[in-house]
């Protein structure tokens, strides 16, 4: 079934963010990082790895050319916040 | 768990068309497939780590290249958007997460596709020390959708030590054609096939907790 795997690969690179894996690489060490050094332990005044993220970003606005995606990278995005499982 | 739905996607996707391939060549069920089928599975898991170093994990887990030979089917995990609540202490994180889901070929000739868009939103609260993340289908949705909600909380046996996830999964299959008949059996594959994978999610959060102690014991960090 190799014809399959070839339709993959080229379906699939129409909608591939990989060009940024490694801004996303190095904004996802840096969040990682703050979370657990900072957020967690209360300092979370202050937004960290913003430099990393907005190249990150930029990057991803070109790359998500997939309308069902690139319309959660627009502002609300944050919105849909997840409605709770009761404790 | 993110990975978890996708499997469970396409497991009913192609239950689903052979299903109602099968009843509309045979036609012994007129419409009565109108409504919606709405399945809902719950499970709990007590892991034997804080909570801080739990939630950590899951932000992890799709990273570590380890974990990235078990969750083979991940192609990518992107962060979309995140906003930092910095009066509260709360953390609203939205991230795309890409799977393939290869079914056979005739699956793949009506879906078009066999890649799966999910969107994951996530809050964490600092301050109350809770998790919480919600993740659907964005595409194929006209099949199915598949919701998966996750909270991670202290223990309430040992709060500083043990964290407990809940979670909640919900399925809704769309009509078909003639689903409705079939949706017993279908329901029981589905269930199976759930078990196995939160199992597997599991196991990558323990591994991902376990190399997280190890880390902050060798660094000082108590995480």
């Amino acid at each position: 079934m190799g014809f399959l795997r070839d339709k993959r690969n080229s379906s699939s690179s129409s909608t591939t963010t990989s060009p940024c894996a490694d801004l996303r690489a190095a904004y996802h060490n840096c969040f990682n990082r703050w979370y657990s050094e900072k957020f967690l332990k209360g300092h979370w005044d202050k937004e960290e790895c913003v430099s990393e993220w907005e190249k990150y970003k930029d990057c991803l606005s070109k790359h998500l050319e997939d309308k069902n995606l690139s319309r959660f990278l627009e502002a609300e995005g944050v919105k849909r916040i997840p409605a709770s499982i009761s404790k | 768990m993110v990975f978890f739905p996708v499997n469970l996607l396409f497991r009913f996707l192609i239950l689903s068309l052979v299903v109602s391939s099968r009843l509309s060549i045979s036609r012994t069920r007129s419409k009565q497939a109108t409504t919606k089928m709405v399945k809902a599975y719950s499970q709990e898991h007590t892991y034997k780590h804080p909570w801080e170093r739990v939630t950590s994990a899951s932000w992890r887990k799709f990273a570590d290249p380890e974990n990235k030979r078990t969750l083979s089917h991940i192609l990518e995990v992107d962060t979309l958007n995140h906003k930092l609540d910095s009066e509260s202490g709360k953390l609203y994180t939205t991230r795309a997460i890409t799977i393939h889901a290869p079914g056979p070929w005739f699956l793949r000739k009506i879906v078009g596709q066999d890649i799966c868009h999910c969107v994951e939103s996530t809050v964490v609260d600092a301050q109350t020390r809770s998790m919480q993340l919600a993740t659907k289908n964005i595409s194929l949705q006209k099949y199915v959708e598949v919701e998966e909600k996750i909270r991670y909380d202290p223990h309430p046996d040992n709060p500083d030590g043990w964290t407990i996830c809940r979670q909640e999964t919900s399925i809704r299959i769309k009509p078909l054609s003639t689903l409705a008949s079939m949706a017993e059996k279908i329901e029981q594959k589905c269930v199976e096939k759930f078990q196995q994978n939160s199992a597997k999610g599991r196991e990558v959060m323990e591994r991902m907790c376990k190399y997280l102690e190890a880390e902050s014991s060798s660094r000082g960090i108590s995480v």
